[in-house]
């Protein structure tokens, strides 16, 4: 195959890959400031847990620093489950963590609307911002502590590749995000749920006084969220080192710039801002892959400054 | 009975005293207009009958149908049958006709009622004979609501809030922004609605607007009723109107 057609299918595929990862952990994030006003700077603290707990029920991993090694814990995680499946070799527990990591963050997602942004809905903004930040490096700090500042290597469930270029693994992260991706949009677009949960990110007492109790959905909101941003997590991670820090770098920042590039409050400006970024990311991280952070942020600038709406917002917050 | 009681209330606005030991009373089946100058407290009075907050009640009570309601979230006090149509009609721009219209019928939905202690549910109007009603949103159906003309956005606003099938439907100024042709065609929409029985409670600046169609009249001056007397009275009243609504 030519140089050229292989470094354009790696775009593309690593692009694909990647804007998933940023409009999955996007869609949260824009539902929940859409619905709740809530601007919350914990999103990438869940992409952060789900990362680790993705890692503890998929692999084995030791541990040379950190409190629970403290304790007499050399290893932490399950040992990895591999079978051969079309002569592919592949860890079956990632399965279990792709259900498992989801709906353990969805409960913490839960509780997190209960205890954390709930008292905050009413009250300004600063307020909102401090305590979420406050909650990421708390997240981040019991991380650190409970693991020590370890980098864990990406690990990837399935090996292979097709035609030696394109890994296996890839194209499945792609299929099943894509598959996730486009549920939560037919669930925001065709469901009855998805109806209070769009007219409620445009006027929310209004949907009050037609009588639907709308806080009952901002915990299922605010859980779908953080399942979202989980599942981030947990496929991010089998592209990057997992550390502490990661929630806010390789999370919170690209939430962010997903949602100004899509137009806050908008699903589809999520899922397309976050297909925008990430093959700008993926493209130059395949030419100039030193200029493909400053690429990024910079396009964001651009954007910003001549449609302060988002590409595909709006003035008002819609889907 | 009088199907709406409002008690002797107090209502706030942070500090700020709004409704001072206001009451009112309507009775089924009329069209009663509450009005007043601008900040006499008409649209306080309608929200805190609502339960929307702000304000806060701290005193006296409202009674719908006989029980007090002062208190219950204001998603509550909308299955119970009052419906208000605020200001600036507020109909969802995004969303289309149909679904603004649908949004009543989702509070009607198992997994919204559960837990809430509501008694038997009003069955909501049928969305056809609302298009019957209003053949301008039919057309429209599928059109997003923010691309509507004021009078239209009206129509819906008003549409979505009869799909409740309320005991009491509150207009607040429905008049406002609208050319004289198409306020004839809100006063024709609120009058059909009152005699197919709904009782309407309706506030506007457009005094003599107002008057035309109302049975009962309350003027608020400062939080406080200074004048209840039928329409055709504050008609004759020459003095009033003009001590209070300079008209």
């Amino acid at each position: 195959m030519l140089p050229l057609q292989s470094t354009l299918i790696s775009i593309i595929i690593n692009g694909l890959q990647q804007g998933a990862i940023f409009a999955l952990l996007g869609i949260g994030l824009t539902i929940v400031l859409g619905t709740m006003k809530f601007l919350n700077l914990a999103h990438g603290a869940l992409y952060l847990v789900g990362a680790y707990i993705g890692m503890l029920f998929s692999v084995q991993r030791s541990l040379a620093d950190g409190t629970l090694y403290n304790l007499g814990y050399t290893t932490v995680g399950l040992k990895a489950t591999e079978a051969t499946v079309f002569g592919v070799t592949v860890n079956l527990n990632f399965l279990l963590a792709m259900v498992m990591v989801p709906l353990i963050v969805f409960g913490i997602g839960m509780l997190m609307e209960r205890f954390v942004a709930r008292p905050f809905y009413d009250r300004p903004e600063t307020g909102q911002l401090l305590v979420t930040f406050g909650l990421a490096l708390v997240v981040q700090e019991i991380i650190r502590a409970l693991f020590g500042p370890t980098t864990f290597q990406a690990y990837q469930p399935v090996q292979g590749t097709i035609a030696g270029i394109v890994s296996l693994w890839r194209i499945t992260i792609i299929g099943i995000s894509l598959v996730l991706i486009a549920a939560t949009y037919l669930m925001i677009e065709k469901t009855d749920f998805g109806l209070v949960v769009r007219a409620g990110t445009e006027d929310s007492e209004m949907v009050r006084l037609l009588g639907i109790p709308i806080t009952r959905s901002y915990s299922l909101v605010f859980a779908l969220g953080a399942a979202l941003a989980a599942f981030a997590g947990l496929i991010g991670a089998s592209f990057q080192t997992v550390s502490p820090p990661i929630g806010t770098e390789r999370a919170l920042v690209p939430a962010f710039l997903t949602i100004v590039v899509g137009g806050a409050g908008s699903v589809v400006g999520a899922i397309a801002g976050g297909m925008v970024l990430g093959f700008v990311f993926a493209g130059f991280q395949q030419l100039a892959p030193q200029w493909s952070s400053i690429v990024l942020f910079g396009s964001v600038a651009v954007v910003i400054l001549t449609r302060p709406e988002g590409l595909f917002g709006s003035a008002e917050v819609s889907t | 009975m009088s199907l709406l009681e409002v008690d002797d209330i107090d209502a706030f606005y942070g500090q700020s005293h709004i409704l001072r030991g206001l009451s009112l009373t309507v009775e089924e089946g009329q069209i009663c207009a509450l009005l007043g100058r601008n900040g006499a407290g008409k649209t306080t009075t309608l929200r805190s009958i609502a339960g929307a907050v702000p304000p806060e009640v701290r005193s006296g009570e409202v009674r719908f149908q006989g029980e007090r309601i002062t208190g219950r979230d204001t998603e509550d006090i909308a299955m119970e049958g009052i419906a208000l149509v605020p200001e600036e009609r507020r109909v969802f721009p995004n969303l289309t006709v149909e679904e603004n219209l649908h949004m009543t019928q989702v509070s009607r939905n198992r997994s919204n009622r559960i837990g809430r202690g509501l008694e038997a549910v009003r069955e909501t109007r049928p969305v056809e004979e609302l298009y019957e009603a209003f053949p301008r949103l039919d057309e429209r159906r599928n059109q997003q609501a923010g691309t509507l003309s004021g009078g239209e956005q009206q129509m819906l606003a008003i549409a979505r809030s009869l799909r409740q099938n309320p005991g009491l439907l509150m207009l607040d100024e429905p008049y406002e922004g609208l050319a004289p042709q198409i306020i004839e065609d809100v006063e024709d929409a609120v009058r059909q609605i009152n005699e197919e029985g709904t009782t309407v409670l309706l506030i506007e600046q457009n005094a003599a607007a107002a008057i035309k169609i109302a049975d009962y009249c309350y003027i608020v001056d400062q939080g406080e009723i200074v004048f209840s007397d039928t329409a055709e009275a504050l008609r004759e009243d020459d003095e009033a109107r003009q001590r209070y609504l300079g008209v």
